[in-house]
């Protein structure tokens, strides 16, 4: 079966500190609820007001698998779905409803493995503050 | 702590069959607000050259739940207690909290639709740290996704942390 992807991130033109382009997502509780529902992860934190209130938060509040996805479509946005090696992330702040989240991906090493030409990047995702919810790192896959 | 390093380092936590079928893909897709048409379109996927829909790069880690058949499921090698289970929840009968610290995925290949997954867990590590006068437990975890020739899809490493 034919399952390894076109790469389409052209080697000779990146750089060390090249960025990709920035993904943007203004968190609803409507993703909280979809998240859960597509992951099966129902823990009531992310998706019931009222137990999350009584447990003492503020309210609801996302899913790092979340963040992770979203800081994962900055990468294969990028790199091309199917061409990661790669992708590690550690989860230092809980996203909260209504922040403004963004990806920032930055080239860090090109190097030849194997006869594959890969790309290591530092990936992180901030809220409109600059507080950083996800940090971590990715090697993917170029032409 | 109540649970030895030792004990659980090389416990297994599940061993899963997993199906890797379209809609639950396609939805996940959109779920982490990927709109790639390759996620949902037969025709996008095979123009970026794959001969199925692929997955987004961390749909494995919800995977267990919705691609587990009844019917072809490994047996238990938990013995009917999963270690993670047994660490968190003796715990958390203490009080605190667990939070998800860190999450690895190595690829090996790429999933599609399609694909039928075997799935094993293990207890990589268990270590504690001190942080105030609070008790940080780091289990760590990893997942193994082989396919049915028996070569590995996807390597998932991932820490709960309990803090006291």
């Amino acid at each position: 079966m034919g399952i390894h992807p076109t790469p389409i991130l052209a080697w000779d033109d990146l750089e060390v500190g090249a960025e990709a382009p920035a993904v943007s997502h203004q968190l609803g509780r409507t993703d909280l609820v979809r998240y859960a529902g597509a992951s099966g992860d129902y823990n009531p934190m992310h998706t019931d007001e009222v137990a999350a209130q009584a447990a003492g938060l503020p309210s609801v509040f996302g899913h790092g698998m979340f963040s992770m996805g979203l800081l994962g479509r900055a990468l294969t946005d990028w790199a091309g779905p199917g061409n990661l090696t790669n992708y590690k992330v550690r989860f230092t702040k809980q996203t909260w409803p209504d922040e403004t989240l963004t990806t920032t991906v930055v080239v860090t090493a090109k190097r030849d493995e194997d006869g594959r030409r890969l790309v290591d990047v530092d990936a992180s995702l901030a809220n409109q503050d600059g507080e950083v919810k996800v940090t971590g790192s990715a090697t993917v896959i170029a032409a | 702590m109540a649970v030895e390093r030792d004990d659980v380092v090389g416990r297994p936590t599940g061993a899963t069959t997993v199906h890797v079928e379209r809609g639950p893909v396609t939805a996940f897709a959109r779920a982490v607000t990927d709109g790639n048409p390759v996620y949902a379109d037969l025709e996008a996927a095979t123009a970026a050259g794959f001969d199925a829909i692929p997955a987004p790069p961390t749909f494995t880690f919800g995977s267990l739940g919705w691609g587990a058949f009844t019917e072809d499921q490994p047996e238990d090698p938990t013995g009917g207690s999963n270690p993670m289970g047994e660490i968190m929840g003796g715990l958390m009968a203490q009080g605190g909290l667990i939070l998800h610290g860190e999450q690895e995925f190595t690829y090996h290949r790429p999933v599609v639709v399609g694909d039928t997954l075997h799935h094993e867990g293990e207890v990589v590590d268990l270590y504690t740290k001190e942080s105030g006068d609070r008790t940080m437990t780091f289990l760590v975890i990893e997942n193994r996704f082989t396919d049915d020739d028996g070569a590995p899809v996807v390597t998932e490493r991932f820490n709960l942390i309990h803090r006291s």
